[in-house]
């Protein structure tokens, strides 16, 4: 009681108060005291009531043991120190990303090597759930962790043994499919009470350095079939019209075969017809038919009617009246002589 | 002051309960297993979770994890049998199955880590180096990671440590390597291209060639046909008119000379006509001669 020195300090009222609230306790501490403790138990008991929502479920400790799992909706546990609940989500759908976070590419995760040791850019999204919640509490630490290592280690493997073209065009359901095996494999060798649901190869692509060449490839794939299709184009236009002309050169050549019959026919009938007559009267006929013709020839045509013998009187005829002959000595044309009309 | 003074020893009292029955009892989590030992002396080992005794004051509690651990090795390179180099980082996974043992051995978790990631580096570096690069790559790579938790698990039973498994998580080309990999990518994937580009001008030369020809062909059957159809109409006319003809073949030299007069005696042609002709007998007489042959000399 030595250090009382300092109380003066206090006012006087206080220390009356003070006073007067020690007398009050003490009055009725017999009465308070099991009230207090009552009320105190009361609320520890109260501590122990806890919910679970729905898709969650609970799991009890009792001294540290797994004792008992609850069901969504209101629960009771005996409070600290005796028993411990932890609650965990069974069907929320969790999902980890390799290779990138968000629309961060993480470039040390993605790229990967090749069966055929190429390098691919692959990202890949795990979804999964907690299917036995006391797996994932109690059996492997950091679940999560684990499965992000997991995930990266099929993921590898799985590209390990496929070609880059596999990987990237023709077996990505199969990359997914195998991931997902191996990851789970891994995971319940782990027992970490986790259920793969998807896994999803968000891209598969040729690293920045090779990209362009990459993408040369598809142009020229596809410049592959422009150049085909434009030979089908050539193709679809040159038959029909090859057709077409097949077609024509076969129809004249029918026509021409029906107009030489059909002109034989006619030619043949008339000449039987002439024929016909002119073995009713030959002479006459003969010199009708002579004269007919002359008299068609003679009017439009250059005559020489010479008297005496042909032969000796035509030679000195012959250069000055043959407009030919004349034409072919001089080009100029036959002007030198005017034939007799 | 009587009540003050009871008041003051029942707490003492409930303290000092407290106190003790932590002494005596004490809880081994789900995740928990424990050693307890005395002045240091082991007694005895916990691996089941629930509420536990010891003597109090005397001993100890040592709580160790009951669950599966990891343990990540720093990467590192590894030689394959071929001579090519590969950086890798392995990643056990292991669980403390004696804890006696491994309390003794590595005394806690980070001394385990650097035991087992010596023992697994070792292992794996044996292994890498006795198959080709492609293999640990790619189809032997499971085989190549159970061989080494075989034998890590086989060395890590003296510390008291099972090993579930190990895994490489990463297994790339050191840096420099990978650059000359994307120049042997692009080389390949330009040759590609090309390939591509190449057979497209193949395919379409070849369609191209296979349209011409098929033109050609339908051209010539054509004419083929249309020829055939041409001699059969010459042929049909040949026969009709030689049977008509037939008839009378004089008559008909004689016919088809006048239709060929008339056909080739044009303007330009000039004719030398005797005049004792018999087209002119009745030029010079009325009277009818004896002599009826007529005689028409052409000349052009």
């Amino acid at each position: 009681m030595s250090y009382q020195n300092d109380e003066p300090q206090i006012p006087q009222q206080v220390l009356e108060s003070i006073e007067q609230a020690n007398r009050w306790i003490k009055h009725h501490l017999p009465k308070i005291l099991p009230l207090a403790v009552g009320a105190l138990a009361l609320l520890w008991l109260a501590s122990g009531v806890y919910s679970v929502n729905p898709g969650h479920k609970g799991v009890v400790r009792t001294f540290g043991k797994e004792t008992a799992r609850t069901d969504p909706g209101l629960n009771f546990r005996y409070p600290w120190p005796f028993q411990h609940v932890d609650i965990v989500s069974v069907e929320q759908i969790r999902r980890i990303e390799v290779g990138f976070r968000g629309t961060q590419r993480v470039s040390e995760e993605a790229l990967m090597l090749t069966g055929d040791e190429n390098i691919v850019d692959a990202q890949i999204v795990v979804q999964y759930r907690v299917a036995d919640p006391s797996k994932y509490l109690f059996r492997l630490r950091d679940p999560e962790a684990a499965l992000l290592a997991a995930t990266e280690v099929a993921l590898r493997s799985t590209v390990g043994s496929m070609t880059i073209d596999q990987v990237m065009i023709e077996e990505r359901a199969k990359v997914q499919a195998d991931a997902r095996l191996f990851i789970q494999r891994l995971m319940d060798a782990y027992e970490s009470g986790l259920v793969i649901t998807e896994v999803k190869l968000q891209a598969a692509d040729p690293p920045d350095a090779v990209r362009d060449a990459f993408h040369d490839v598809v142009r020229a794939r596809e410049d592959k079939e422009k150049v085909i299709n434009v030979a089908k184009g050539y193709q679809a236009d040159i038959l029909p019209k090859a057709r077409g002309e097949a077609e024509k050169i076969l129809r004249e050549a029918e026509g021409y075969q029906q107009e030489r019959v059909l002109l034989a026919q006619g030619e043949a009938a008339r000449f039987l017809s002439v024929l016909a007559e002119y073995e009713k009267a030959r002479e006459v006929t003969r010199d009708r038919l002579h004269l007919e013709t002359i008299e068609k020839i003679l009017p439009d045509i250059d005559k020489v009617i010479i008297g005496g013998d042909v032969n000796q009187r035509l030679l000195p005829l012959l250069p000055l009246t043959t407009p030919g002959a004349a034409s072919l000595l001089n080009p100029r044309g036959a002007t030198a002589a005017t034939p007799v009309k | 002051m009587r009540t003050n003074l009871f008041s003051v020893g029942g707490l003492v009292l409930v303290l000092l309960a407290i106190f003790v029955t932590r002494q005596v009892f004490f809880t081994v989590n789900e995740t928990d297993q424990v050693i307890i030992t005395q002045f240091g002396e082991y007694k005895r080992t916990i691996q089941l979770p629930g509420l536990a005794l010891k003597i109090p004051f005397l001993q100890t509690v040592n709580r160790f994890d009951r669950r599966i651990l990891t343990s990540d090795a720093p990467k590192a390179e590894y030689l394959t049998q071929d001579k090519k180099r590969l950086v890798a980082d392995p990643v056990t996974r292991w669980r403390i199955s004696d804890p006696l043992l491994f309390y003794k051995t590595v005394r806690d978790e980070s001394g385990a880590r650097a035991r087992l990631d010596d023992l697994v580096l070792s292992e794996l570096r044996r292994e890498v180096a006795s198959h080709n690069f492609d293999l640990v790559i790619g189809g032997k790579r499971e085989t190549i990671m159970d061989n080494v938790a075989k034998s890590g698990r086989e060395k890590a039973k003296e510390f008291g440590i099972e090993v579930v498994d190990v895994r490489i998580k990463r297994a790339d080309l050191p840096q420099e390597v990978q650059m000359s990999v994307f120049q042997r990518m692009q080389a390949e994937r330009e040759r590609e291209a090309k390939r591509y580009r190449s057979e497209g001008e193949e395919e379409s030369a070849k369609l191209k060639a296979e349209t011409d020809k098929q033109r050609t062909i339908v051209l010539a059957t054509a004419k083929q046909d249309a020829e055939k159809l041409r001699g059969e109409g010459d042929g049909t006319a040949t026969r009709v008119y030689a049977e008509a003809y037939g008839k009378d073949s004089e008559f008909y030299a004689f016919v088809r000379s006048l239709q060929a007069y008339e056909q080739f005696l044009g303007k330009r042609s000039t004719l030398v006509l005797p005049a004792d002709s018999d087209l002119f007998r009745y030029l010079s007489s009325p009277q009818p001669r004896t002599n009826t042959a007529a005689a028409v000399r052409v000349a052009r």
